[in-house]
């Protein structure tokens, strides 16, 4: 008994500096944010708010469901077994190794809009009549620029995630939907999809929560303009507790932020039981 | 050794907890400012502390981006340290910084007979709510660029009017030299470049009174040109909206464009040997509108006292060095910064090495600082955000000028 009461005592210890750490840089900076928020009317006043929201949202839904279908892709590539897959695995995971601000300084200069590689990319295929495409002058071809720059930079981390779920899928099912006369495309609809679920929902989530809360891709690329059509809520709320200095306000922002990727998550995984109870 | 070296370390990580003097018995005046280029601050500081004996001056040269070094002085001002007892302030900080308590109010200090020896922009800038927060040291102001040897090969006077600009811009740009270019991308030079033409077509933003008027007919004018100059003249590459400063100068410098809205910096870089433009080019005070006379938009620097610093009359003394005519003058020879003196516009020496300083001098006495209010920085994003809707066609210019005020009326009565 006595042995037992100290073995736990010794295990409180060793995890104390752990705990002590998280508290420190986690939970104590997430409590003052608590406290300095206030002025949460001004969320339903503020007429940066809602497009500043929106664009967060369709940023987040379009990223996030493109990433999806090439992770998962990319992904069963780099499952089945071919010469050189070791290389083509650790090639793939570069642009996630990338810290994103170079990578959307490298960005700014492909989409430069006069000697940006992506418009003379363009002019030599015939698609475009001049190489000088001014692609972040436009609020709709600066969206897609961003867009364009996530997936390419964090496909990689989906088809990680998606290839460990790939793992976890025993052989024997497959050779036996096979002995049962399933060809590739049935096997994947009955057998990989379904076995994936869970790990599509915990990779979703994930991406979801970082793709939510974006600031320096859009911060590098296109500082939010033009118009104001590319600024995602995290690149408001640095301006307003930075550069506009009402604190307050700010931490609402931020807390209206947290509040929104619970109810995300939850949402998702609440669709995700719901389709298993079927 | 090893105790050294832990003696060593605790110190380092002592003073990065708060400021600690060296224990050399003289008072040391710190400031932050950006790379010292062409080395001329260490030049007049080692003059300063030869006149001054038992005091120090240590300039800590920080990042050379200036929103870089707000975040550092306003942190270290909001938590009330006296980290740094000199100030090196753009305009645009003074309201806010003022508005906070964080600077000393110079005006028992400064006479006021000396300050009518600085240009008037860049007192007026110094100034927040009737009271003078800054020494101007440096001054700085928007202006139109033009290809001398486009317009003389055309013979087309060089244009006063925005009407004659965009007549110029047409006669002389061909497939592959644009017209016109300036900063268009939604960040505060837009809003600088913008005001230019606000003021030069006879607008306003906010009067002294402290009303809204941007989206009186003046400005509504000023921004449907710019619209216009874009869209339906084509003197303006669709491009602009993504150039800061530096893309402008290249597009310039490369002999891609007539005309260049931009500030002073530009002149000594497309002057340097190797230059394509090198000596083929003029500057004028941006053009105005219909009825209204040419205006800048004052940037530039100078020396505030912080509140919290333990010698601020020290520290004043060495803002008042460096504003003097001599140390300005050193400068400007070694690293091409514009005084806020104006008799060194029309100073002999300095005219011999820069003929051009005259027409530069015209330019500044211009120059009018951006609203001085403590909520700045939002009106400016709300300004920019419509103005660069409007040029990307996504607002009508009324209709954009129109949302700006609402918004940066809210911003001013918050």
């Amino acid at each position: 008994m006595r042995d037992h009461s100290r073995a736990g005592a010794v295990n409180w210890l060793y995890a104390a500096p752990a705990m002590l750490f998280m508290g420190v840089v986690s939970l104590l900076p997430i409590g003052y944010t608590f406290g300095l928020a206030g002025e949460y009317h001004r969320l339903a006043v503020d007429t940066r708010f809602w497009p500043v929201m929106r664009t967060t949202l369709s940023l987040t839904a379009v990223t996030v469901a493109l990433e999806l279908a090439l992770g998962l892709a990319v992904a069963l590539v780099l499952w089945s077994p071919f010469p050189g897959r070791g290389l083509a695995r650790a090639a793939v995971l570069i642009p996630w190794a990338l810290p994103t601000a170079v990578m959307a300084m490298a960005w700014r200069w492909i989409f430069n809009a006069d000697s940006g590689v992506m418009g003379d990319l363009l002019f030599r295929l015939g698609l475009v009549a001049s190489p000088q495409v001014p692609w972040l002058a436009d609020a709709t071809s600066a969206f897609w620029a961003i867009v364009l720059a996530d997936v390419w930079k964090t496909t990689p981390f989906m088809a990680v995630l998606l290839m460990s779920g790939l793992a976890a899928i025993p052989d024997e099912l497959y050779e036996a939907a096979a002995i049962d006369g399933a060809g590739p495309v049935r096997r994947f609809f009955v057998v990989t999809l379904p076995l994936l679920k869970s790990t599509i929902v915990v990779a979703v989530i994930f991406r979801a929560i970082q793709t939510f809360g974006l600031f320096d891709l859009v911060f590098v690329l296109t500082g939010g303009g033009p118009g104001g059509r590319t600024q995602t809520i995290a690149v408001y709320a640095y301006d307003v507790v930075f550069r506009y200095q009402e604190l307050a306000y700010g931490c609402a922002l931020v807390v209206a932020m947290a509040l929104c990727l619970v109810l995300m998550t939850g949402v998702m995984l609440g669709a995700a039981r719901g389709g298993k109870a079927r | 050794m090893l105790r050294r070296l832990v003696l060593v370390l605790l110190a380092a990580v002592l003073s990065a907890c708060g400021r600690s003097e060296p224990d050399d018995g003289m008072i040391h005046i710190r400031y932050l400012a950006s790379p010292d280029v062409g080395g001329f601050s260490k030049v007049i500081i080692e003059r300063f502390e030869r006149a001054h004996p038992g005091l120090k001056v240590d300039m800590i040269e920080g990042p050379a981006a200036g929103d870089a070094r707000e975040n550092m002085y306003s942190t270290a001002f909001m938590g009330e340290e006296d980290s740094y007892d000199l100030a090196y302030v753009d305009v645009a900080w003074v309201p806010k910084f003022a508005a906070q308590g964080w600077l000393l109010p110079l005006d028992a200090l400064m006479p006021a007979a000396e300050l009518d020896n600085f240009l008037p922009g860049d007192v007026t800038g110094s100034r927040y709510q009737g009271k003078l927060y800054r020494v101007p040291i440096q001054s700085d102001g928007g202006m139109l660029y033009y290809r001398k040897d486009l317009l003389a090969e055309k013979n087309i006077p060089v244009p006063r009017t925005w009407e004659e600009l965009v007549s110029a811009a047409k006669k002389t740009r061909t497939s592959s030299i644009a017209g016109f270019v300036f900063q268009g991308k939604q960040y505060e030079g837009l809003v600088c470049g913008f005001l230019e033409l606000v003021w030069g077509f006879g607008g306003d933003l906010l009067d002294s009174s402290g009303n809204v008027r941007i989206e009186e007919p003046p400005a509504v004018a000023a921004l449907s040109a710019l619209v216009d100059a874009i869209h339906v003249d084509g003197i303006v590459p669709q491009s602009v909206l993504t150039y800061q400063e530096e893309e402008t100068r290249n597009v310039f410098q490369e002999g891609r464009a007539v005309f260049m809205r931009n500030w002073p910096y530009a002149w000594n870089l497309m002057q340097q040997e190797g230059s394509p433009v090198r000596g083929k080019i003029g500057i004028v005070p941006m053009v105005a509108g219909p009825g209204g006379k040419p205006a800048a938009t004052l940037g530039g620097w100078g020396f505030a006292v912080s509140a919290y610093s333990r010698h601020p009359q020290e520290a004043y003394a060495v803002a008042e060095f460096f504003a003097s005519a001599e140390s300005q003058k050193l400068a400007f020879f070694k690293g091409g910064i514009l005084p806020s003196r104006r008799a060194l516009y029309s100073d002999p020496d300095v005219l011999k090495a820069a003929p051009h300083m005259k027409d530069l001098g015209r330019v500044l006495a211009y120059a009018r600082p951006r609203p001085t209010h403590p909520r700045w920085p939002r009106m400016s994003d709300a300004l920019q955000m419509h103005v660069s809707a409007a040029l990307s066609r996504q607002e009508e210019p009324a209709e954009a000028l129109r949302a700006a005020a609402v918004e940066i009326r809210a911003a001013a009565r918050r």
